[in-house]
This record gives structure tokens, C-alpha cells and sequence, in this order.
């Protein structure tokens, strides 16, 4: 059941870092393999907007 | 003549971390004064106020909405000067081209063999972030706060079904094959494998140990709610399975705030039915227990990082332990010393301690020893909820105050990288005239501020100048969780703070010790040596 994790304590580290890039920037620092994925929250519709697409959909 | 400015983005986001560096960068553009460039919630404005730079335009922001708010000395040249905050805002990281992605899917696709991923986004959002991430087989680091509690429990069912780490929600930090995630120190590598489910906890307790000589082979942070009833401990059990087939980890040590009791009896029902490894125990503030019969002489049971860390060491190798236990960890009669030294120069009017803290574990253990040694004491997370602060900006007596609190961080970056909060509180702290000790943690390594004492010098001269000019000595006692391997150099920060005046301890619990010795201006002998017996050093 922990294979993989004793796996993942034997590998090299490849790391997928989604949210602040500060911490991209730790990982490179460290010679770490990372990529890094910028994420923006989902737009905020405005109410008066969001009712009258509530009507047409 | 010198204007105030603020501009408003609508729904523009950038992170906490990204905006502060971008004010910095705002704050060398020619003609500006001062500068600060948030995101529009309550405590941003808030502060935006104390500093003077907020107008109408800025009030009427909201969360999602980005301010600039700009001080210059010229009026005319504010088109020119916001134009270039504005290239700043739209120009590309430095290493932005070939390793930036935007969507998950094509990150994926480039990183083909990932095999752990770092997820800082906004708690709502990360549910379906870390599935997608479960469905291929990789493990995560999750750094976000807010995740709702059902989520973490969906989350960490199918991970612990699949025989993957899920570390956190809100867990600050892990090492894994000596990586530092999230924040995280340069250690030894060693033979000490730590579960925790406190994140600056995690950081003591590795700092010391590496300090101690020895090291560590992994630290899995599980964020503080996996040793609670609803999550039942399915990390810190799935990571002590792993620690007991892992070859290279001897000594496996469990740090936490209190678990529930039923999380607590089955970690320990664990340990004591299915493993062989020598274990070490620090629940911080729980009740001690009776350790089972199998595992007497296997697993040593701690109340302090401090002990933990000291206990740990121990099990791997006595001498070390001895050296370490000297040199390291101060005997008592050198913090009589320091405590006496301060106690003759503070005046009768004198009395209370204010901890201002950034990390919570620190926090909470700093007001369990306290408990222990002077009482009860203000909070804005207080052991004992009678003593919750009615304003968390005013403190009261005894305090101490966890900096990384929501309250304190909403919209903004966590005071490990952003100190300006606590400084504007330092300086509070001083004008009280009873005030007599002020406590600060400096937690370093990846993550944290690149010169955290530097950044506090000016506001730890003024406060001991306030101090001096009302006629009074102000004790500042400091700890750093640090080593000389981080990018800051512990023993670079503890010189710049040392030539502050400011006593410098080696562990946080010594900190807690000493400013109680001080705040009380009595050495009760007796009371120390009960307090070196049962929080420095281990029950087997």
C-alpha cells in the first residue's frame, strides 16, 4: 500500500507547482525540476449580469 | 505638490506574494513617495488608512479588485508614473518563457513524469485541482488554506486508497528528499523520519535536530485538521506506514497540536500492533498518557519541539545527544544569567510579556509553557477561550499573537515574508509603559522574507528608543528556526539581531522559559528544574 510512496522517497523530484510562483522560484532555486502553472481565480459575474443570464439560459 | 492616488483594477488578480514585490518595485519608479499595490479586502484598506495613502477610489474596492495606491511628489507626472506600474503589473517573470503554463492539463503534458505537485491556490478552488492530480498518480503538497473540511476528507480517502500523500490542506511545509516545499529549512539528510500535523512545528523540530547533528529523512506535513475525529489521522497513519518500510528512517516522530483522543488511540493502537521502529511522540499541549506496555523503551513521549527533537536524537545516537544537549541547548544556569542580567534593568512598573508571533505552532507552544509557568495568558487564538482578545490589535497582560492568522492575512502576503504588521505592532508594544519583554519568532529558509533582521532593524531601534526616552529598558527576546544553510544564514540573522541588543535564544521553548523568568523577576529555582524535567526532556 505505500509503494509509492517509498517510490517517490527514491526518485528524483519532478514538480508541478499551481498557485504562487514564489514557490516556483524556491524550487528553482534549489535545482529543483519544476513547471510552473499560472492560475487566475474564475471571473466574478456581477449579480445584475449574472440574473439576466439566469433568464436567458 | 505632494498627492495621494489610488486606482482601482476591477476583478485583476495577482497573488499576495507577487503583488508585494510589485510594490517594492513601485516604490523605485522616480517621483513616488510610497507605494502599495493589494488586493482590495478589509485589512488591506485598513492598513492602506494607517499609512496614509488611501482615497475614496480605494474604499470603495472590493476583494477582487486590485488597488494602486501611490504617494508622489508631483501631481503632474501621475500619468507617467502609472503607466509604469502599469508595465510592471503586465511584465513577464524573468523566467516566465518555457516552464510557465496555463492549464493544468498542459503542465501536464510537459512535466510527462511528475511525481509530486505544490498546490498554493485560493481553499475553494483546489478540490478539483488535487483530483485531477490523484487520477495520475501524483503526490501533493497542499499549501492552501480554506479548503472546506468535506473536501479534505474526499481528497484524502481516495489518496490514502491509492497509497498516495495528500500533505495538508494548510500544511506550511514538507522535505521531501530534502527538498524544501511550501516553507521549509535546509537540513542534515539523516535517519529521522517526521509526521506532522503542525507546520512551523515541523520546521522546529528539523531545524533542531539538524542542529543537533543528526538529520532527517523525510518531513510530511498533513496540515493540522488530518488528527481530528472527521479525518481521522489518514495521513499521519499512511505516512507512519511508509516511515516503517522506508529502509533509511530509524526514528519516527509524531508532531502535532493535540489530536482528537479517538485519533490519538488509534495512531498510538497503530504503532503499538504493527511496527518494530523506535518512535518519538510530541502532541504540544495534549494530555500525557500512559505509554503501552509493548512499547516501553521504543516510543518516548514529549511536550516541547525542544524535547522532541533532543529525544529524537537520543534514539539515534546517545553522544550526540550528550554534545547536543550542551552546547546546543543552554543548561540552566546560563538562562538564569540571562534572565537576572534583564530582570535589574527593568523598572517596578514592568511586567507583561507580548509575543508577537509568525508561526502557530510556535504560538501555541509558547502559551502551553506559559500555562504552565505564569498562566493563562491573551491571544487571538488563546488556549483557553476566556482569554480570546476583544481586539486583536490591542493587546491586554500577557500576550501572544499568531501573525498568521486570517485576520492578519486576508488578501495579504503570510508575515514570514511580509513583516511590515509586526513591526507597526513592535513599535505599539513599546509605547506601553508595562510592557516588559517582547517576543519575536524569526522562522527562515525557502519561503520566508530574504533578510528577515535586517528588515526589523529600524522598528527594533525605535521601539527600545520609545522605551529609553520614557525612561524604561525593553527586553527583546528573539528564536530563530533556522539553519546556517538557508539562504538567510541563522547565524548571520542572530548577529544582526544581537547588535540590535536583542537575546537571541536557541530554541523556542528556552524563549518561553526566559521571558517568564523575566516577566515574573523572580528565579524560583524549584519551579525550573520541574520545568528542564518535564519539558526538556522526554517520559519513556
Amino acid at each position: 500500500m505505500v509503494e509509492k510512496i517509498l517510490k517517490l522517497f527514491k526518485s528524483e523530484l519532478k514538480v508541478i507547482n499551481i498557485g504562487l510562483e514564489f514557490f516556483y522560484k524556491s524550487l528553482k532555486d534549489q535545482n529543483v525540476k519544476a513547471v510552473h502553472v499560472v492560475w487566475q481565480p474564475p471571473p466574478k459575474i456581477e449579480k445584475d449580469l449574472q440574473d439576466i443570464l439566469d433568464k436567458i439560459l | 505638490m505632494v498627492i495621494v492616488k489610488n486606482f482601482v483594477k476591477k476583478n485583476f488578480y495577482r497573488d499576495s506574494v507577487q503583488l508585494l514585490h510589485l510594490s517594492e518595485e513601485a516604490k523605485k519608479i522616480e517621483g513616488v513617495l510610497d507605494a502599495a499595490i493589494v488586493m482590495g479586502t478589509d485589512l488591506n484598506k485598513e492598513l492602506l488608512e494607517k499609512q496614509g495613502l488611501l482615497t475614496d477610489e480605494g474604499r470603495a474596492a472590493t476583494d477582487n479588485d486590485m488597488i494602486i495606491a501611490l504617494k508622489v511628489e508631483d501631481s503632474a507626472n501621475i500619468d507617467e508614473i502609472l503607466e509604469k506600474v502599469e508595465k510592471l503589473l503586465t511584465a513577464p517573470g524573468e523566467t516566465a518563457a518555457e516552464t510557465y503554463y496555463y492549464s493544468l492539463e498542459s503542465a501536464l503534458e510537459a512535466l510527462k513524469d511528475a511525481n509530486i505537485a505544490v498546490v498554493s491556490i485560493p481553499g475553494q478552488y483546489a478540490r478539483d485541482v488535487v483530483l485531477k492530480l490523484l487520477e495520475r498518480d501524483i503526490h501533493v503538497h497542499l499549501f492552501s488554506d480554506h479548503v472546506p473540511l468535506e473536501h479534505e476528507i474526499e481528497l484524502k480517502k481516495i489518496a490514502y486508497e491509492k497509497g498516495l500523500l495528500v500533505m495538508g490542506p494548510e500544511a506550511g511545509t514538507a522535505i521531501i528528499n530534502g527538498v524544501a516545499l511550501g516553507f521549509a529549512n535546509v537540513v542534515n539528510r539523516g535517519p529521522i523520519g517526521v509526521v506532522a500535523a503542525a507546520g512551523t512545528g515541523l520546521q522546529e523540530f528539523t531545524v533542531l535536530v539538524s542542529q543537533a547533528g543528526s538529520g532527517i529523512t523525510q518531513g510530511i506535513g498533513v496540515g493540522g485538521r488530518d488528527v481530528k475525529s472527521p479525518v481521522g489521522g489518514l495521513m499521519t497513519l499512511l505516512s507512519i506506514k511508509a516511515f516503517e518500510a522506508d529502509p533509511e528512517t530509524k526514528v519516527i516522530a509524531i508532531v502535532s497540536k493535540p489530536p482528537s483522543p479517538d485519533v490519538q488511540d488509534k495512531i498510538i493502537n497503530y504503532i503499538v500492533e504493527n511496527t518494530k521502529k523506535k518512535y518519538v511522540t510530541c502532541f504540544i499541549g495534549g494530555k500525557t498518557f500512559e505509554i503501552p506496555e509493548k512499547l516501553k523503551g521504543r516510543l518516548v513521549q514529549t511536550k516541547t519541539l525542544h524535547a522532541a527533537a533532543l529525544e529524537a536524537v537520543k534514539l539515534v545516537d546517545e553522544k550526540l545527544y550528550e554534545e547536543a544537549k550542551k552546547k546546543l541547548f543552554l543548561p540552566k544556569e546560563e538562562i538564569i544569567k540571562i534572565a537576572e542580567a534583564e530582570i535589574a534593568k527593568l523598572g517596578e512598573r514592568q511586567k507583561y510579556i507580548r509575543g508577537l508571533f509568525t508561526g502557530g505552532t510556535l504560538t501555541f507552544e509558547t502559551q502551553v509553557i506559559f500555562k504552565e509557568l505564569i498562566g493563562d495568558v491573551y491571544s487571538n487564538t488563546p488556549l483557553n477561550p476566556e482569554y480570546q482578545l476583544p481586539d486583536v490589535h490591542k493587546s491586554i497582560k500577557h500576550t501572544v499573537i499568531d501573525l498568521g492568522e486570517e485576520e492578519f492575512t486576508a488578501g495579504r502576503a503570510h508575515p514570514m515574508i511580509d513583516p511590515t504588521i509586526r513591526l507597526l505592532r513592535l513599535v505599539d508594544e513599546a509605547k506601553d509603559p508595562e510592557v516588559a519583554v517582547i517576543l519575536l519568532d524569526f522562522v527562515i529558509g525557502y519561503g520566508s522574507h530574504p533578510d528577515p533582521a535586517t528588515a526589523h532593524l529600524d522598528a527594533i531601534k525605535k521601539a527600545k528608543k520609545i522605551a529609553e526616552e520614557d525612561g524604561r529598558h525593553l527586553t527583546i527576546l528573539a528564536h530563530i528556526t533556522g539553519t546556517e544553510k538557508d539562504p538567510q544564514n541563522a547565524k548571520k540573522q542572530e548577529e544582526i539581531l544581537r547588535s540590535a541588543g536583542v537575546i537571541v535564544l536557541p530554541t523556542n521553548a528556552l524563549m518561553a522559559l526566559t521571558a517568564a523568568l523575566i516577566a515574573e523577576k523572580k528565579i524560583d529555582e524549584a519551579k525550573i528544574d520541574k520545568f528542564y524535567n518535564e519539558f526538556l526532556v522526554g517520559k519513556y
